[in-house]
């Protein structure tokens, strides 16, 4: 057929014209754009009944209370609980972030047992009867060579059912060998021990108090019970009350503060104490709880005359004398002033001699045991078990001497010196590690790592696959803190005693198990006297013969608090506030602390920082966090150090450049970043990067600062007091 | 029984953030994606590609150790009314009217289904307050679990902002009218950011009510388009005629000058570098 | 082989030659496509676009091409309404120059946006107030326009006009040319100035915003000046450039002089209006947002005053000058210098107006944005230019673009020289 090229030309036109006369294109567009509407990639989440459920945040010590939005049996979203004696409807970031850990990728579901060498990250899935039968042998071997002491525990507290649980384990199995994770509460209870006799946490009333001054606290960014501090804050603010940061670092507590005293890093103790010595030498301390309820008072006044004068303190300190006595007087002369101790968040324990006369400063205005003020506060005694029947074995495990040290004469005012644990790893034969990450938020974690190497056996009940986790032979993974019942002491400066609860908002996603009937499982598989010890059916059952009276009203409000404590005299033997006796006058004559590092190789001091956008203990930063990090401290996977433009240049180095960073105890690459809110000579770096562990939207950014940070001895306590490092930049 | 002839008066919903209390936590910011599912990326750190409805800026005085000063600065969307309400410059300029401006309640929303992504309205808004999905949305397997049904994830290729948790606003208007009300009480309709706070410095209410308390921080001025009669009380940016809904405290002079050029002169440099953000 | 599509009474080179072109343009044309289709099927995370540039290289580049593709609407203006008939000789090249920048521009914008399948949206729910709005309502009727003026030359290709439909067609749309090109002056005029628009409405954005005559913005009048100045320029420019590629002079002296005279009292008039409505806004519009003009040319690596002299002088009175005055206007070298320092200045105008307002901080705590197009951004901007290209190969070839090129160019009967000027 021939198709004159008429034709063909008018059926080429005719058809496009038809075409588009015709509805085809029209109803392509809006095909189109509806499958644009609805691309089947991007998710839509169903809809269902919404319910709130009360709970406990444990991703810190701060004990807030929660409430958790779910629809149907998805949690969504987690608000802070309203009329919560401590956050009242605030939360933090890492709070807020705590579904993003519920079903994220880092959860273990199930009993994992390495396959491949250690740190390989090579598993084999196990059942739970396995992996409890296998622990259970491996411990009951242990105790079968008459070695019980050679188990190690670390845990992040040593209060509540679950803490209780992991120590009378220890005890009954044998071991004195129980670690807390190292926080200033080890240097605050040491403090308030040697001065008021008292055993305790510190409780400080920040609510109360109208003027604070600081000693390096991260009042803005996590210390103590963080919300709880960030309403105290802003309660000043509303009453014009005055905040003080001591701080060698512009940090956020300081840039909010009303007065930024910018120290030398280690100086504060020498501000603290010549602070005293323009309080006593102006007579502007308060007489009457000097007069009736202090011991010591002038031999602490001769001692502060002799060796901390505000002239000797201002060469320390690189603050003029002037300022020095300014601000003494300020804080003297306030209604209610109060002083706080332990730095950042309080994930060191620090030095004895700062708590000391941080203690003291507090003691000079008389504000110990008052409203405003500072007060021991006892742990809630709800715990009341049936005392433990040991065996012989665990008899003789319980008088070896601990193998930290700790309590010994050499370390009388520690109890525990848990950075001292990779001296120790010679003697561990077995560790377990519940909800902590020794190996990535122990200062020097290299040798830290290098110790667990040499424990034969180490078995992590980590609900996530952190660094510690990865080290480990077997994992018997707990319930996140959505999935359980638990009770949740909170000591982290509260004034009443207070008790959260922890409720499963969610049921358990995968096959993991509570840590509390892990203890109790693996203790009956012992039998014996290990399993004598633990009456219980299951950690349930447990906890709620244990709250008995408490529990309705835990389940009803979510806390309890003793309402209407007050704290009473002191319980040293002369019922007065030990100001000054000869162990604290040693501490106070003795020298500063000094960083590992001379200023010759290493010129300039590392200091770490806290930021309340990261996460530095047990849990690492969830993504929503790591994504509000400024990209002046992570761009791309570097992290970046502050550093004085001065100083800076005076190396050499431009902002953004990358550089090496030096201290004695490792090497990194970082960026630099220029920062006029930092001490020249100083360069600060954030706590909780430079993970190896966790997911991709974590790891490798960023630098951990304990692969650059060593722990220094306090020589009063032995415990950590490191507030930085020798370093050099090039 | 008398019913009271009372004049319809729509809302005026805004914020007085206090800068004194701030600490720059960046609670907002999180309560915000959390609530809103703000989707992210294994790299963020490149800020400008970053969705952050709620933006957290940090801000320096400029001067040398020991007296540099740093203020925060959160930024959620302004919801701008312009210089007749409705003008905002976003909603002004979106040629499909995906962006729209609420009459009632002076919220600025964002049609998700009907941006088609020209991105116009980005270029139009000084407060950077919008931000485009140049990627699919991804949570990690599982993750989507917490997805809130309230807020449908946005695709690729559109606008998204700050809504002022409109869906708030929707279900506090249902639960009220099934109850047979036509007001909200101010506690009944509060945004994310505002309850998350842990330093309480965000206030949320509607501005022209005299009850509720951000009308009594900001005291707008209403024969000047709002502007904020409280002294220490400023809007970013007054003098582009954006009539924002947000308004900051601070008692530093340095920070309402930061904040807002209709505070300085203009004889002096007005807009200098001096200031810094990340 | 493909002689019976050539029209009548020119020469052409051959079509192997032809091919060899085309392919090494359409290898250009490849590169494009293939990053248009990255850009629709992974996104525009393709770009080196981000939140403070919305809009970046490729909405400079539709400004651009719109700008210069004005030569169309003017011309017709200048041809069917005011009279000037010697333009007839040069008007089709302006058309489907007009043609290529302005399905380019519509080509890249549907890169542009996040959901092309959608944007049909900015007519199903149109903005009235919207300026892009009203940039896309004239911009696709005067497309529409352009196409109907570019039919007609369609038609007249040899074999095609053999059709009598097709050659009745032709000549009744021929008589009606002047309609369609009065409603493409009218719409022209207003797509023009909405693309000025664009950017003058932005109350948000000191450096962009102008202060307006009724509902436009100063930009919006002195972008359709601009585009009525310049788009002249580029077409004399392009005429210039095919007559340099082909070895032959295509349109009479007369004519070219005529257009570029016409451009160049445009573009002084243009830049004198240009320089007062930024004196204006040194002194009014920007201080009175609370900033001062220096502001926006300091403390950045790249805006900086240069950016004045380039565009008010070299690119504005430099070549409006030089196509006024009669001895430099039909020097050669001289005009052509003109025209290329007018497109570079009006390319410039458009480049500032869209990526300088993008890099300014507003906040005072915020700092300049500096941005280098993505390859795949290049790439979808030069696709256009290779597409452009390849059309005007074809029409060339086998259409009679330019009526005086067989009187300027008469074929002798047996030359053997002939071969040395074939193209
Ligand atoms: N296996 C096992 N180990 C455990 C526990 C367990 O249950 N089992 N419990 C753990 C717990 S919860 C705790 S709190 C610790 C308790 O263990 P320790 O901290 O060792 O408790 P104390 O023996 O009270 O230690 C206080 C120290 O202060 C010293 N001291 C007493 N009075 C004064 C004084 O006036 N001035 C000065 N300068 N020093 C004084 C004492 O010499 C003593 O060394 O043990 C922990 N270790
Ligand atoms: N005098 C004094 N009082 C103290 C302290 C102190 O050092 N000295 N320490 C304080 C501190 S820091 C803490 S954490 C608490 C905790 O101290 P306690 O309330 O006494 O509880 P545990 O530390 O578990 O118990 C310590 C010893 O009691 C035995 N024991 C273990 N389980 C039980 C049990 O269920 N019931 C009973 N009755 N005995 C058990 C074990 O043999 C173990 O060696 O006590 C506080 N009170
Ligand atoms: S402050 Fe601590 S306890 Fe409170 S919400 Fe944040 S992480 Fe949880
Ligand atoms: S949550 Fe509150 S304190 Fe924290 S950054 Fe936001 S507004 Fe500031
Ligand atoms: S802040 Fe920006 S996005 Fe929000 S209303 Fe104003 S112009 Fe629009
Ligand atoms: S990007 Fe979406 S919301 Fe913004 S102007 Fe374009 S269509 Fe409107
Ligand atoms: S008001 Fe709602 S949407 Fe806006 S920033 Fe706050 S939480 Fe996000
Ligand atoms: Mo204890």
């Amino acid at each position: 057929m021939k198709l004159s090229r008429r034709c063909f030309l008018s059926l080429v036109a005719g058809g496009a014209a038809g075409t588009a006369l015709s509805p085809l294109p029209w109803k392509l567009a809006d095909d189109s754009s509806i499958w644009s509407q609805n691309w089947p990639w991007t998710p839509v989440p169903p809809d269902g009944e919404g319910t709130y459920t009360l709970s406990t945040c444990t991703l810190c010590p701060g004990g807030c209370g929660i409430n958790v939005r779910k629809i149907d049996d998805r949690a969504i979203k987690i608000e802070g609980a309203k009329d919560h004696p401590l956050n009242d409807g605030g939360v933090c970031m890492l709070g807020l972030s705590g579904l993003q850990m519920l079903y994220g990728p880092t959860r273990i579901q199930t009993p994992l047992k390495r396959a491949g060498d250690r740190g390989q990250g090579q598993w084999k899935p196990i059942s739970w009867e396995q992996a409890i039968g296998e622990v259970a042998q491996k411990l009951g071997d242990l105790r079968g060579l008459g070695k019980p002491q050679s188990l190690a525990c670390i845990a992040a507290k040593d209060t509540g059912t679950v803490g209780r649980l992991l120590r009378r384990f220890m005890s009954a199995y044998g071991s004195p060998n129980f670690f807390r994770m190292p926080s200033v509460e080890d240097a605050y209870e040491a403090a308030i021990y040697i001065t008021q006799g008292a055993i305790g946490s510190a409780g400080t009333d920040v609510n109360n108090a109208d003027f604070i001054l600081s000693f390096g606290s991260a009042l803005l960014d996590g210390y103590g019970s963080p919300v709880r501090v960030f309403r105290a804050n802003s309660r000043l603010k509303e009453l014009n009350g005055t905040v003080v940061q001591v701080e060698p670092r512009l940090s956020n507590t300081a840039a909010k503060a009303d007065k930024w005293l910018a120290v030398k890093p280690g100086s504060e103790a020498d501000l603290a104490l010549a602070m005293a010595h323009v309080i006593i030498s102006n007579n502007a301390m308060n007489q009457t709880f000097i007069a009736d309820q202090v011991e010591g008072f002038e031999a602490f006044a001769r001692m502060v005359q002799e060796k901390y004068a505000p002239e000797t303190a201002a060469g320390k300190t690189g603050l003029s004398v002037d300022v020095i006595s300014e601000w003494a007087m300020k804080f003297a002369s306030a209604r209610r002033p109060l002083a706080l101790y332990g730095k950042g968040k309080g994930q060191v324990p620090g030095s004895l001699k700062e708590a000391l006369a941080v203690h003291a400063l507090n003691a000079l205005v008389g504000n110990i045991n008052a409203e405003g003020g500072v007060w021991a506060l006892p742990a809630y005694d709800y715990i009341n078990w049936p005392d433990i029947e040991t065996d012989s074995v665990a008899a003789a495990g319980l008088q070896t001497p601990r193998m930290d040290g700790a309590g010994t004469d050499k370390y009388p005012h520690a109890r525990y010196l848990t950075h001292r644990i990779a001296a120790g790893a010679e003697g561990i034969e077995a560790l377990l590690v519940a909800e902590s990450n020794p190996c990535f938020s122990l200062p020097n974690v290299q040798a830290i790592r290098t110790a667990f190497e040499k424990i034969p056996f180490v078995v992590s009940f980590s609900s996530f696959m952190d660094e510690t986790a990865m080290n480990a032979d077997l994992i018997l993974p707990n319930h996140t803190y959505l999935e359980r019942y638990e009770d949740v002491p909170v000591t982290a400066g509260v004034t009443q005693p207070t008790v959260g609860l922890c409720r499963p908002v969610v049921e358990p996603l995968y096959k993991t198990r509570h840590l509390g009937d892990s203890i109790l499982q693996i203790a009956k598989a012992m039998k014996g006297t290990v399993a004598g010890a633990f009456p219980w059916e299951d950690y349930e059952s447990c906890l709620k013969l244990t709250l008995a009276g408490h529990w309705e009203t835990l389940e009803e409000k979510g806390v309890i608090t003793a309402a209407g404590y007050a704290p009473g005299g002191f319980e040293t033997a002369s019922g007065k506030f030990m100001l000054m006796n000869d162990d604290q006058g040693a501490v106070y004559m003795a020298d500063d602390v000094a960083t590992e590092g001379n200023g010759n190789e290493y010129p300039l001091v590392l200091i770490p920082y806290d930021s309340i956008r990261l996460a530095s203990r047990y849990v690492g930063a969830a993504p929503f966090m790591i994504k509000t990090v400024s990209d002046a401290v992570i761009k791309g996977q570097d992290g970046y150090v502050e550093i004085n433009p001065e100083t800076a240049k005076t190396l050499g180095l431009a902002d953004g450049q990358l550089a090496t960073l030096t201290t004695p105890v490792g090497t990194a690459k970082v960026g630099i970043h220029y920062d006029e809110g930092i001490m020249p000579g100083v360069v600060a770096m954030p706590r909780g990067l430079g993970h190896t562990a966790y997911d991709r939207f974590l790891a490798g950014k960023g630098v951990n600062v304990n692969e650059l940070i060593g722990f220094v001895e306090d020589p009063a306590s032995g415990l950590d007091a490191a507030y930085g490092i020798g370093a050099k930049l090039a | 029984m008398k019913q009271a002839q009372t004049k319809h008066q729509p809302k005026r919903y805004g914020m007085v953030i206090d800068l004194d209390k701030c600490t720059g936590c960046g609670a907002c910011m999180v309560a915000c994606f959390s609530e809103n599912n703000v989707p992210f990326k294994e790299d963020e750190t490149d800020k400008r590609l970053s969705i952050t409805w709620m933006k957290v800026y940090k801000v320096t005085n400029g001067k040398k150790f020991p007296d540099t000063e740093v203020c925060y600065f959160p930024r959620p969307c302004q919801h701008c009314a312009g210089q007749h309400e409705g003008h905002s410059p976003c909603v002004s300029v979106c040629p499909a009217t995906a962006t729209d401006y609420g009459m009632e309640t002076g919220i600025v929303s964002q049609i998700y289904t009907r941006c088609f992504g020209c991105r116009y309205c980005m270029g139009a808004c000084p407060y950077h307050a919008r931000y485009f999905n140049w990627w699919d949305p991804v949570w990690p397997k599982g993750m989507e679990r917490y997805l809130s049904p309230n807020v449908s994830p946005r695709m690729r290729g559109i606008v998204e902002k700050c809504s002022f948790c409109y869906h708030r606003y929707q279900l506090a208007r249902n639960k009220a009218y099934t109850e047979g009300r036509r007001t909200l009480k101010e506690s009944e309709y509060q945004t994310a950011c505002t309850q998350a706070c842990p330093a309480n410095a965000i206030t949320f209410g509607d501005l022209n009510n005299p009850d509720h308390a951000v009308h009594q921080m900001a005291q707008p001025d209403l024969h000047h388009h709002y502007k904020p009669k409280n002294p220490h009380a400023f809007r970013l940016l007054e003098r582009l005629g954006t009539n924002t809904k947000i308004y900051y405290v601070s008692s530093r002079e340095w920070v309402r000058k930061a904040g807002d050029n209709y505070q300085v002169p203009l004889t002096t440099d007005s807009h200098g570098p001096e200031n810094s953000g990340h | 082989m493909d002689s019976a599509l050539i029209p009548e009474g020119v020469k052409r080179c051959s079509l192997p030659k032809f091919l060899l072109g085309l392919a090494v343009v359409s290898l250009v044309l490849a590169w494009g496509v293939y990053a248009m289709l990255l850009c629709w099927i992974k996104g525009l995370n393709q770009t080196n676009m981000n939140d403070y540039y919305g809009f970046a290289l490729w909405i400079w580049a539709d400004l651009a091409v719109i700008a210069l593709g004005g030569g169309a609407f003017f011309s017709g203006l200048l041809k069917y309404i005011i009279g000037k008939d010697d333009l007839k000789y040069i008007i089709n090249y302006a058309v489907l120059i007009g043609f290529i920048c302005y399905s380019s521009a519509l080509l890249i914008l549907a890169i542009d946006v996040g959901q092309p399948l959608r944007s049909w949206f900015i007519f199903w729910h149109a903005n009235v107030h919207s300026m892009l709005t009203e940039v896309a309502f004239c911009l696709s009727c005067y497309f529409a326009v352009l196409t109907i003026e570019y039919i007609p030359l369609i038609l007249e290709n040899r074999q095609i006009d053999k059709v009598p439909f097709f050659h009745n067609l032709s000549h009744n749309m021929h008589g009606a040319m002047a309609v369609f090109a009065a409603t493409g002056a009218f719409l022209s005029f207003f797509h023009q100035g909405s693309l000025g628009g664009v950017a003058g409405v932005l109350f948000g954005r000191p450096f962009a915003y102008r202060e307006h005559i009724l509902i436009w913005p100063y930009t919006f009048f002195l972008f359709t000046w601009s585009a009525a100045a310049y788009g002249p320029s580029f077409t004399l420019f392009i005429t210039w450039l095919t007559e340099k590629i082909t070895r032959k002079k295509l349109v009479k002296d007369k004519v070219i002089y005529l257009l570029a005279k016409i451009s160049g009292w445009m573009i002084i008039t243009y830049i004198i209006a240009k320089s007062l409505d930024t004196l204006y806004w040194m002194y009014n519009t920007a201080p009175a947002e609370g900033f001062k003009w220096t502001f926006f040319f300091e403390n950045n690596p790249f805006y900086t005053h240069w950016v004045w002299v380039a565009e008010i002088i070299l690119g504005g009175f430099v070549p409006g000058l030089l196509l006024i005055i009669k001895p430099t206007r039909e020097n050669n070298f001289c005009r052509v210098t003109a025209t290329v320092l007018g497109i570079l200045g009006v390319s410039l105008n458009r480049w500032v107006m869209v990526l300088q307002t993008m890099a300014v901080p507003v906040l005072s705590f915020d700092t300049w944005a500096m941005y280098i197009p993505s390859w795949q951004e290049v790439a979808t901007t030069v696709l256009p230019v290779a597409y452009g290209v390849i059309l005007i190969m074809i029409s060339y070839r086998y259409l009679p673009i330019f009526p005086q090129e067989r009187e300027l160019n008469p074929i002798e009967p047996v030359a053997p020289a002939a071969d040395a000027v074939e193209a």
